[in-house]
């Protein structure tokens, strides 16, 4: 066992690829305890990639690609600023409010930062706003894009634990929007105290109505495609090819921007994305097979139960874990790897795995945020030209409020469980 | 050449995909109809993008990986760990290569229960990944050497 983790540390500190860096080290300890056990090697790691409900992968990532080649950000931008444009530090409230929408579309943090930043940074930074400030509030909003429905990383989640994904979509809603929340107030305190502008213009109820019906067809996407799911109506796979032809109908009828040469753009890098994800889920899954065989699991579940922990203190140190961790260990792979370890003692304590589910990903989208390794982070460089570590200085106040949101839910679990409860049950 | 072709057999395997699937919904939906075997053709198609997906990355580079030690080394010991990582490459995917073989010599010819196909055009795509993988390792390994004696 020591090997196998001892060997993994190893391949992943020289810069061996996640997913070959868990085959690895699973096929050296083959080699040293159980050479027979290596003919099991290509069956699982077919078995990891055979799944039809891991097909949604791809798809969803496709549809946030397509909404993106639309260029629908900018409407959006259009949309929030109309609503919250006057008040003191507009243009950092309409970043957190475009991102609760967009997250509701793209299912994906990486793509909410690289469209809104695109946008809104450059333009905040013409106003007065200090750049770090800007670039920090994008990389912090866009967490958003993990949490609120549809989210790529609760499909992920939903697959490796066996659980609804409706039901995590469903669970992912009032976090999404308490992160909103605490972001828009946070927003608020830091621009009176610094006086950042108001934008001008002033706004009738007229307006408000014409650029509702105007993207009336943007906002219903969300509800679109996490209804049907929710209702039965389709599965999380079926879900996502109607998110992907909505997405192209809106495109190309719609907002007429989506050519054939955007839509391949977005199935290459959609494909490309996903095969990157799919191949770490195939290798984890034999790391996993390996830690099954060596009982990890289950002893681990045995040293939770003898600490004698309550059920909230449990999550904090689970919180704890996958902050630190978070930091350092990309979303995907993150998922992967703590849900079949840590599952079985949260179902032991009779915590929800919803709950688990919901509160792994808001802390893994903290971490995507978080030097070294942060998905988010890195994006938002390219885009800004700033260091990660300044970006990361102006995203600091904007994760409180994700800790907090952490927090709350670990308080008040209910949070997360009554709506699917509701809805689903 | 070759990743220009993986490429856009990837882009028609993923749009496929799509379209099948979406097909599925209607069907079902507007004629209460199915297409025997079409999931598991999806399913299959879906490998089918993982295993030559994950081959065009290697080449690409694009892997998700953990750089912030390499990155802080000196471009000497850079290309020195540059070179241990595509020879661990080269390793893991003949491994599995010729377990594969193996595997496909056991189990490739029995039917899969929906399509009918023998399981080896599933499987298959494996060892043909994996070399394609090693093909790219080589790749690397080359501009490794080139940028070295630069």
């Amino acid at each position: 066992m020591t090997l196998l983790l001892l060997s993994l540390l190893v391949f992943l500190t020289i810069g061996v690829p996640i997913a070959y860096s868990l085959g690895l080290s699973t096929i050296l300890y083959f080699l040293i305890f159980n050479i027979d056990l290596l003919q099991v090697v290509p069956q699982i790691l077919f078995a990891g990639m055979d799944s039809y409900t891991l097909i949604a992968l791809p798809l969803f990532i496709l549809m946030g690609q397509l909404m993106n080649e639309s260029r629908i950000t900018a409407r959006l931008v259009d949309y929030c600023l109309i609503f919250v444009g006057k008040i003191r530090g507009g243009l950092g409230l309409v970043n957190v409010i475009s991102s609760m929408l967009f997250g509701g579309i793209s299912g994906s943090s990486v793509s909410d930062t690289a469209s809104i930043g695109s946008i809104l940074i450059p333009e905040m930074k013409k106003r007065g706003y200090p750049e770090d400030y800007a670039a920090g509030l994008t990389v912090a909003s866009s967490t958003m894009g993990m949490i609120i429905p549809p989210s790529i990383p609760m499909v992920l989640y939903a697959v490796t634990a066996q659980e609804s994904v409706g039901r995590l979509f469903l669970g992912g809603v009032f976090p999404g929007i308490i992160v909103g929340l605490l972001q828009l107030c946070i927003t608020i305190w830091i621009s009176n105290k610094n006086s950042y502008p108001r934008e001008d213009g002033s706004v009738s109820i007229k307006t408000i109505l014409t650029m509702t019906a105007k993207n009336s067809y943007i906002l219903f996407m969300p509800f679109f495609v996490v209804g049907s799911v929710i209702l039965g109506v389709a599965t999380a796979t079926e879900s996502a090819a109607l998110g992907v032809f909505y997405a192209l109908i809106i495109g190309v009828f719609l907002i007429k921007s989506l050519q054939l040469k955007r839509i391949y753009r977005a199935l290459k890098s959609s494909v490309l994305t996903s095969a990157k994800i799919m191949i770490i889920i195939a290798f984890s899954k034999i790391f996993i097979w390996v830690l099954a065989y060596e009982r990890i699991p289950d002893q681990l579940s045995e040293s939770v139960s003898a600490l004698g922990l309550s059920s909230t203190s449990m999550l904090l140190l689970f919180v704890i874990i996958i902050l630190i961790s978070g930091t350092f260990i990309d979303v995907s792979p993150a998922i992967l790897l703590f849900t079949p370890v840590f599952l079985p003692s949260i179902v032991e304590m009779g915590i929800s795995p919803i709950l688990f589910g919901v509160i792994l990903v808001i802390g893994l989208a903290v971490g995507a945020c978080t030097p070294p390794v942060g998905n988010c982070l890195n994006v938002c460089a390219i885009i800004t030209g700033l260091s990660i570590g300044k970006i990361f200085k102006g995203a600091i106040p904007f994760l409180i409020a994700n800790v907090i949101t952490l927090i709350i839910i670990i308080t008040f679990p209910d949070i997360v469980t009554w709506l699917p409860k509701v809805i689903m049950d | 050449m070759l990743t220009e072709y993986l490429e856009k057999t990837l882009v028609g395997f993923l749009f496929l995909i799509f379209s099948i699937t979406l097909v599925l919904v209607l069907l079902r939906y507007v004629f209460n109809q199915s297409i025997t075997g079409a999931n598991e053709i999806v399913t299959i198609l879906f490998i089918y993008t993982t295993a030559l997906g994950s081959a065009v990355s290697i080449g690409k580079n694009e892997h998700i990986s953990i750089n912030v030690f390499i990155n802080s080394l000196s471009p000497k010991n850079y290309n020195r760990i540059k070179i241990l990582q595509v020879l661990l490459l080269v390793i893991l995917h003949t491994i599995i290569f010729f377990y594969c073989l193996g595997w496909i010599d056991k189990a490739g010819g029995y039917l899969m229960p929906a399509t009918g196909f023998p399981r080896i055009v599933a499987i298959g795509i494996i060892p043909i990944g994996c070399l394609l993988s090693l093909i790219y390792c080589i790749k690397n390994f080359k501009n490794i050497i080139n940028e070295i004696s630069k």
